[in-house]
Parts: structure tokens; C-alpha cells; sequence
């Protein structure tokens, strides 16, 4: 038999489920957001003067209004550094569409790894652009960038130094430390640059 | 038995809450929030700050928020796993001579403790696309299953109720198919899904809204026949509502819902291909084919109840 008609209160109900259920939503899906975004800030990069590979000067100005990749590595180095500048390689490569991240390795080893070696072992990794700087200065200012500027260990050099990769946001502050041999470290790494590229 | 009808149909709704839920997860990218399963950071509840933190785990790895969001999932998980093992309970006492009943009760019952250790397969597979659409899958299965509990459980009470109704032929064939269709868009559109994410590892400065160019065949299906799904269901709606008679208000609610959701379902779908794919379109749209998969199965056994026939429910 057909029943009679009501107040579709189901439907009112529904729609104002639906309303809550939607601004919750945009809530919790804001809040996440927002979680993500927040990498800590671990420190500033004090002002420091090295030479690229070309000759010129790089310092703390060369990395503000750019996120900026760095580690500390050896051209001769057999061990942790081979796969810590495929990992900065691939990181070259993924990101060739833009300037606004750059990579920054420094030598530890400056008594061997001249400009012109380190130029060298550029153009092995396939750096045609100016997007990875090689950087050189003496050993005991190497030592102090390390040490005081980046934070991290940099004991019996060459052979001693840390295999960590260290994001900088655009303003020189420290964002994050990532092992550079670590392939899960390296993806989150890549969703912290994905984050600050947020803000570029 | 009024209880295990109240039961039957607490557990649907809380399902439904449920898949809006697990849609919230994958949209806010708190899949991994809870890097572990089934603890959260090795505690059974999540750590509040980076001192609770197991010695081995990064605290760069460690987010509070999404922690939670994702604790809070398996948290309702659980209470619902809960309330279909009550469900089972009360079936296996109440309705054992009731197949229709007892038999999709546990069948549920097993589905849902299969999706619980899924869900940490989910989890140990860091979010495999493929775990992830079983997940969502397996959820409108259940969804289902329970609707259809709930709704024989109704019927139990109303032995003549929608028996009365006269309608086209092979009606219920219709929404079977529809159904059928309707799963086949899900799984085409968590394609999509995956599509995105790979899109978004190998690009991640790319806006949302590029990605929609680089998707490739699969999204063009998955609209087409999110096109020709809406135009059935508004035509087969319509023939019910003109050549039928007799329909019961359940019935009559049900093509209307159906209708309102398909048109909704279209609408939230362009608005993501026009908007640069909005998180919370994203999570409306998955969840709307959840409730026009479940209104279809409605449907489907109301349409299938003939004067007369069906002892099992009567049982």
C-alpha cells in the first residue's frame, strides 16, 4: 500500500550531516596542511666565504631566496660518498626545471681536490649548469663550516666526515639533517623540499 | 529483535562515517602518520610529544597531527569491528534459522577483521597503491554487506513490505548492473588516484592542476563513464518512479537519493577537474560513490522481493 508522505527529515538530517562532515573535514585536512609544513628550525648558517669550482666566490648570500641541498664529501672518497652524490644527483636531476633549489657540495679533502679537480668531477656527474656549486676553502675552515655552521661532525678529515645531507630554506636556516646513504631518508627529504618549494 | 536491527544499523551508518574517515586519511596524507601497526610509534596510544618516541625512531619522522588523524582511524576501525561482532553475535543467537541474515552477518564479521590486518598491510607497504584501493574495495563490500543485513533484519519485521509494489521487469537486474558499473568507476577512479601519486613522486613541483594533463587515458574513462553512469541512473530512476506503483517510501526515498547522489557525484567531479583537484572534493567524491553504491544495493533486494515468495525471510 503506498504510505503517506512525511517531512523528509532523513534528508534534512543528511544535509546537515553532509555540512558538518564537509567543514570537519576542512578542518582536519587544514590542520594536516599545516603540520606538514612546519619543518623545525634547527639553526642559522653563519655568514662564511668559499670559492666554487669556477673560481668564484660563494657564501651565505648565494644561498638566500634558494632552498639549498648541502653535504660534505671527497673526490676520492670509495665509500659513503659514491652513493651520497648519486643520491644529490638524482636531486640534480629531478629538479632541472627549476633554479630555485640548488645543491651544494663541499670538499673535505682540499689538498687534493683542486678547483680544477673539482670541476672535473663535476662534469663527471653530468653539472652543466650552475645549480651545483663544489665548494673549497682550507681544511680548518672547512672544520669550522662544519662544525659551527652546519652542525655537524667533522673529525679526521678527509676520511671522517658525516654523510648527512642538510636542507637550508630560502632564508639560510637550517631545515633538516637526512643520511645521505639512506634511501628512506631520502624520500622524506624530497617531501621537505617538496614543502618549503611550497613557499617559493 | 529490535536490537539487532538498531545494531545492523548503527554499524552501517558508522561504516559510512567510517569510509569518510579512511577518505579524510588519504586526502590530509596521513596514511603513514602511524609509521607501525597495529601501535603507533611501538605505544598503543600515539606519543604526545618527541620524549615518548622509541630510541630508534627519527623525530624528524614523527608528526603529531597526522599521528592522530590516523590513530583516530583505527581507533573508530576498531569500535566498528566491534559493533559487527555484537551484529554476529546477536545473528548467530536470534536468527540462526534466518540464512539471509546469518550468513552475510559473519560474512561481514570476517571481512572486517581481514580489512583491520589489510589496514596494516596498508600501513607496512608504505601506502602501495594497489593495498590502498583493496582497503577502500573491501569497505564498500562491507558497507554492503551491511546494508543488506539491516535491510532483511526490516523485512523480517515487514514480511509484505515492498512485495505490495509493482514495477518493470528485471528492475533488480538494472541495479545489479549499475552496481556492478558503479564498482568498476570506483576501481577506474582509484587508478586515477594512483595515477596522481605516482605523477606527484616523479614531479612534486607540479601544481595539482597540470597533473590532470599527464594522467592519460584512464582519467578520460573514468569521466566518460561517470557521464553515461548519471544519465542511466536518472533514466532508470525516472522509468521506476513513473511506471511503478505501490512503491513504499523506502523504495520511493531510495531512487530520489539515488538520483540526488549521481548528480551530486558529476557535479563534485567536474568541480575536481576544474579546480585543480581540492582535497576535500577529492574525499566528497569518493565518498558519495560509497552512499550511490549502497543506495543501489537498496534497491537491488527491494526490487527482488516478489509477492508471496522468500520463505527465508519469514523464517
Amino acid at each position: 500500500m503506498p504510505q503517506e508522505r512525511r517531512f523528509p527529515l532523513g534528508l534534512l538530517i543528511g544535509i546537515i550531516a553532509a555540512i558538518i562532515m564537509g567543514l570537519g573535514g576542512l578542518l582536519i585536512i587544514g590542520l594536516a596542511e599545516n603540520s606538514r609544513s612546519q619543518l623545525p628550525l634547527l639553526g642559522r648558517v653563519p655568514d662564511f666565504e668559499f670559492i666554487a669550482q669556477d673560481g668564484s666566490p660563494f657564501g651565505l648570500d648565494d644561498m638566500k631566496g634558494r632552498i639549498s641541498i648541502v653535504d660534505f664529501i671527497f673526490t676520492s672518497c670509495q665509500t659513503i660518498c659514491p652513493p651520497m652524490s648519486a643520491h644529490m644527483q638524482d636531486f640534480y636531476e629531478q629538479f632541472e626545471g627549476t633554479d630555485k633549489i640548488q645543491f651544494i657540495s663541499i670538499t673535505v679533502d682540499p689538498e687534493r681536490d683542486s678547483l680544477s679537480v673539482l670541476r672535473q668531477y663535476a662534469q663527471d656527474l653530468g653539472v652543466d649548469d650552475n645549480r651545483w656549486k663544489f665548494l673549497w676553502q682550507p681544511v680548518e675552515k672547512v672544520v669550522w663550516l662544519s662544525e659551527k655552521g652546519f652542525m655537524i661532525s667533522a673529525r679526521e678529515l678527509p676520511g671522517g666526515h658525516s654523510s648527512r645531507f642538510v636542507l637550508v630554506d630560502p632564508d639560510g636556516i637550517i631545515r633538516g639533517y637526512y643520511d645521505g646513504v639512506e634511501e628512506q631518508s631520502m624520500k622524506i627529504l624530497l617531501g621537505d623540499i617538496r614543502k618549503l618549494a611550497k613557499r617559493i | 529483535m529490535k536490537n539487532f536491527k538498531r545494531f545492523a544499523l548503527i554499524s552501517t551508518i558508522a561504516t559510512y562515517a567510517l569510509i569518510f574517515i579512511g577518505g579524510l586519511v588519504r586526502v590530509s596524507g596521513a596514511g603513514l602518520g602511524c609509521p607501525d601497526w597495529p601501535k603507533c610509534f611501538g605505544r598503543w596510544f600515539p606519543p604526545t610529544n618527541i620524549s615518548q618516541l622509541p630510541p630508534d625512531i627519527d623525530p624528524a619522522t614523527f608528526n603529531f597531527t597526522l599521528a592522530w588523524i590516523e590513530y583516530f582511524n583505527r581507533l573508530v576501525g576498531v569500535s566498528i569491528g566491534i559493533l559487527i561482532l555484537i551484529t554476529t553475535i546477536l545473528a548467530v543467537k536470534y536468527y540462526r534459522k534466518a540464512p539471509k541474515i546469518l550468513y552475510p552477518s559473519i560474512a561481514a564479521l570476517l571481512l572486517v577483521a581481514y580489512q583491520g590486518w589489510q589496514g596494516g598491510q596498508v600501513v607496512e607497504s608504505e601506502l602501495k597503491p594497489i593495498f590502498v584501493s583493496i582497503h577502500m574495495v573491501l569497505a564498500l563490500v562491507i558497507a554492503s554487506i551491511l546494508i543488506y543485513v539491516t535491510q532483511q533484519s526490516y523485512y523480517l519485521e515487514r514480511p509484505e513490505a515492498d512485495r505490495q509494489a509493482i514495477f518493470p521487469r528485471g528492475t533488480h537486474v538494472w541495479m545489479g548492473l549499475l552496481w556492478l558499473a558503479g564498482m568498476v568507476q570506483v576501481i577506474l577512479g582509484t587508478q586515477v588516484r594512483e595515477g596522481l601519486e605516482i605523477l606527484q613522486e616523479k614531479f612534486p613541483l607540479l601544481a595539482k592542476a597540470e597533473f590532470r594533463d599527464y594522467i592519460g587515458p584512464t582519467n578520460y574513462i573514468h569521466a566518460v563513464l561517470g557521464i553515461v553512469l548519471t544519465l542511466a541512473t536518472i533514466i532508470a530512476g525516472y522509468l521506476i518512479l513513473k511506471k511503478s506503483r505501490y512503491l513504499t517510501n523506502l523504495v520511493r526515498d531510495s531512487v530520489w537519493g539515488l538520483i540526488v547522489l549521481i548528480l551530486a557525484q558529476l557535479a563534485v567531479g567536474l568541480a575536481l577537474v576544474t579546480a585543480g583537484l581540492p582535497s576535500l572534493m577529492q574525499l566528497f567524491h569518493l565518498w558519495i560513490a560509497s552512499l550511490y553504491m549502497g543506495v543501489l544495493f537498496v534497491l537491488f533486494s527491494a526490487f527482488r522481493r516478489r509477492p508471496g515468495g522468500d520463505h527465508a525471510a519469514r523464517a
